[in-house]
């Protein structure tokens, strides 16, 4: 069945830098890399974090002092790969009984060379978990517009 | 109707926790009326209604088999929450491999 297919997101890309780089950037420099519409948290955004370590979490700060969960660290296997668990809801809100897990591979295939892939499953928990939209003016419509802007800008 | 459009029209049916129970019965395979209505706390009536929403964001699709209708998950609504997600991944990925390879270029540098 065509839906089966539908859960699940794969990515591939070839990152000229080594294995370690590309590791290093992916986890530690997720603040400079990820999409900046896309963070929870009603006030503007001051960095993205995510501890380096097993159960390590992931979390967002906000310019009011405000600290906003997004998921935690499954599998911290560095350089090689890395499982997390995005546990925000399609309103972008955080929902600890939600688990979508993101699994990165990291394969060197040079010195400076390295193929990324990327794993987003279990899509079918967000569509039918728990808080999913509610306001779509204030939610979700919001952050498609900011989107927008931003990758219009780009 | 925009890409976007559709994305926020299937997740805002999925919103209310009656159709997402509705959703999620139908996962496990197609059902009439009836038998989606079985068990839940809400009227005949109210069912249909949340039907019909469900229908409009085409997360799901109804045939007709005789007199009853038949109701199944229409991968059409996922789709389009798909095709978001996909596109969310490729500009993150696009960002992060700028980010790495420059990154790299810095360490040879020095």
């Amino acid at each position: 069945m065509e839906t089966i297919e539908l859960t699940t997101i794969s990515k591939e890309v070839l990152v000229n830098a080594s294995q370690e780089t590309a590791f290093k950037v992916f986890t530690e420099k997720i603040h400079s890399w990820w999409p900046k519409s896309h963070h929870i948290g009603t006030n503007p955004l001051v960095e993205s974090v995510l501890e380096g370590s097993k159960d390590g979490r992931w979390f967002s700060r906000h310019e009011d002092g405000s600290i906003a969960n997004v998921g935690h660290v499954l599998v911290w296997d560095p350089f090689g790969r890395l499982v997390l668990a995005w546990q925000v809801d399609g309103n972008f809100h955080y929902d600890p009984n939600l688990i979508t897990e993101i699994e990165v591979q990291f394969i060197p295939e040079g010195p400076a060379s390295t193929r990324v892939k990327l794993e987003h499953r279990d899509l079918q928990k967000l569509m039918g978990g728990k808080k999913i939209i509610a306001d779509m003016d204030g939610g979700w419509g919001m952050i498609m517009n900011l989107y927008k802007e931003v990758a219009d800008a780009a | 109707m925009s890409a976007l459009r559709k994305h926020e029209i299937a997740f805002h049916a999925l919103g209310d926790p009656t159709r997402r129970a509705i959703f999620e019965k139908l996962e496990r395979g197609p059902l009439s009326v009836a038998h989606i209505a079985k068990g839940m706390s809400v009227t005949r009536p109210a069912v249909s209604q949340h039907l019909k929403v469900l229908r409009e964001a085409k997360l799901i699709s109804m045939d007709r088999d005789g007199t009853r209708s038949i109701y199944r998950i229409d991968p059409e609504g996922l789709k389009v929450i798909h095709t978001w997600l996909d596109r969310f991944w490729d500009e993150a990925l696009y960002n992060f491999s700028q980010l790495a390879e420059a990154t790299e270029k810095s360490k040879h540098k020095k």
